[in-house]
């Protein structure tokens, strides 16, 4: 058992808290392994399908930083309810830095 | 609510029938509007249509059995002839491993996926420019090409070829491999084809068999390498080898199931590219715009999915959408009409790369059987999107669009020869 403190705010609105989360692991990988809901990680964490979208709480977007091109590329495809803060989780890798982070999941795109 | 015309072919239609096949949103759109969870007699599958049904099902990967969907529609009404063929003359009848169900879809699917992650796909974007140029080059001064002949089929062969570690040159009998094993899920062969295709696989698992045992004395970086060598982890620690069926399975799967797919999305493009000068201006206008030419890669997705639907089976009865299916229904996601579903996508036939829910099309599946060479097939289309502006001008069919045929399957809408006509782009 790791020691990094993740909050994550799920697709209902429901406010869940980790303190035992091994550094190395990505938030949807996270995410997934404690049901967090609307985070899905459909292509496995391969920065392919924006099922993993979170916004980042705006104190922690400049330790986060900003999505790389291929990254933007698949926030542009869900850009209904894309924001600033927006990251796919599958590529934040959690280390000491950001132990204590906080995320929203995003909603699904809309119909 | 359908009009009398839509429940006719409701009524009367099925996705058995050719001139269904090759032009069916009108009877997807019947469907989706009078019977969207419709049973077709014809193929005893019952047909989900409405994008919201078809996430509902993707979403629960163990009431929906890919397992039992996939093999149960592999070689349908001769599965006993061709399953023992495949035994006493392919090496043995593998089961896809990756048409499997979690948990232990779940091990397998995470060994492929290393392999295609958008950053590692990146990397090949050179490689994968310099085969699409050489392809284009070759034909850009005759004037006239085969689209899909001289150019998509090829270009997503040659690149899983270098990816395999294959042998280059065999580009035809690739080719003719890859149609063999998609007309098992295509419900359209008749004995004499399954046969001629049963032998067809069997000489395609030899030769990948032979390969197999080559990479395993003598490790190299590729793709069969990395499955015959491949561990599995258990939570204890430990791992796990694929078993050697589980290897083959894979490895066919990784040469096969990219190549017609991600060609058709090529000859798709080429076609509306053909018929549709506005499309063809609007890849003009962003060819050398990153963001917008992968929305317009996203969009062509969107309008012609390249697979036109994949296979479940319900383990239970269940209710999807309003009506109920039964335990043991072999269902049929038909993802072709998904695209096009009006709720999700306002004018589903307008090319719009503007779109702000784009991402939500279901041409790559959903769930945790989504494509998992999907960012390999947007980076083969892009690139080729790309270069096509660079060097052809003024494409135009050869024939008479009426006399393009299509593939006979319902597992993908795939254009069989697209003869094409256009100028070298003065540069």
């Amino acid at each position: 058992m790791g020691s990094l403190t993740v909050t994550m705010t799920d697709v209902n609105g429901e406010i869940r808290s980790f303190s035992d989360v091994d550094e190395g692991l990505n938030l949807m990988e996270v995410a997934k392994a404690r049901g967090v809901e609307g985070i899905f990680g459909d292509c496995g964490g391969g920065c392919s399908c924006a099922t993993c979208h979170v916004y980042v709480a705006a104190e922690w977007m400049a330790k986060v930083g900003e999505p790389d091109d291929i990254e933007f590329g698949m926030l542009d495809m869900v850009s209904d309810v894309q924001r600033e803060n927006s990251r796919l989780s599958c590529q934040i890798k959690m280390s000491a830095d950001l132990d204590g982070i906080s995320v929203t999941v995003a909603p699904a795109s809309s119909y | 609510m359908a009009d009398a015309a839509e429940l006719d072919l409701i009524e009367n239609g099925t996705l058995a029938d050719y001139a269904i096949q090759s032009q069916p949103n009108a009877f997807y759109a019947a469907l989706r509007h009078g019977d969207p969870v419709h049973h077709d007699p014809k193929l005893d599958s019952w047909l989900i249509t409405r994008h919201e049904d078809i996430a509902f099902v993707q979403s629960d990967p163990i009431t929906f059995s890919v397992n039992k969907g996939y093999h149960t529609q592999q070689a349908r009404g001769m599965q006993a002839e061709y399953q023992e063929i495949l035994r006493t003359e392919g090496g043995g009848y593998f089961p896809d491993a990756i048409m499997s169900d979690p948990p232990y879809h779940t091990r397998i699917r995470k060994l492929m996926e290393s392999a295609f992650t958008a950053h590692r796909v990146k990397d090949l974007e050179p490689r994968i420019t310099a085969v699409v140029s050489e392809l284009l080059d070759s034909v850009a001064d005759k004037g006239t090409a085969n689209a899909v002949k001289d150019i998509a089929v090829p270009l997503t062969i040659r690149v899983i070829v270098e990816q395999l570690g294959l042998d280059h040159g065999m580009e035809n009998k690739i080719s003719r491999w890859s149609v063999a094993v998609t007309a098992q899920i295509g419900r359209m062969q008749d004995r004499e084809q399954m046969l001629e295709n049963a032998r067809q696989i069997c000489d395609l698992q030899h030769y990948l068999i032979g390969k197999m045992k080559e990479r395993e004395a003598n490790p190299g970086e590729d793709m069969i390498s990395d499955i015959v060598h491949a561990e599995l982890p258990n939570p204890d620690g430990t791992t796990d080898k694929l078993t050697f069926a589980e290897a083959v399975s894979l490895i066919r799967a990784m040469l096969i199931a990219g190549n017609d797919t991600t060609a058709t999305a090529i000859g798709n493009l080429f076609f509306l590219m053909a018929t549709r000068p506005e499309i063809a201006d609007k890849l003009k206008e962003v060819a050398e715009d990153d963001r917008k030419l992968s929305r317009f890669v996203e969009e062509l997705m969107r309008i012609e999915p390249p697979v036109r639907a994949l296979s479940r089976m319900a383990t239970k009865e269940v209710v999807i959408g309003g009506t109920t299916v039964p335990e043991g229904a072999h269902l049929l996601l038909v993802y072709g009409s998904g695209n096009d579903d009006e709720t999700v996508f306002p004018d589903p036939r307008s090319f719009d790369i503007e779109r702000p829910n784009l991402g939500r099309h279901v041409a790559f599946g959903g769930g945790p059987h989504r494509c998992v060479g999907l960012a390999l097939a947007r980076m083969e289309v892009k690139v080729m999107a790309r270069e096509i502006v660079r060097r052809l001008d003024g494409i135009k069919l050869a024939i008479p669009v009426e006399d393009i045929r299509y593939v006979p399957t319902v597992a993908t809408r795939t254009i069989e020869s697209l003869p094409i006509t256009f100028t070298r782009r003065a540069t």
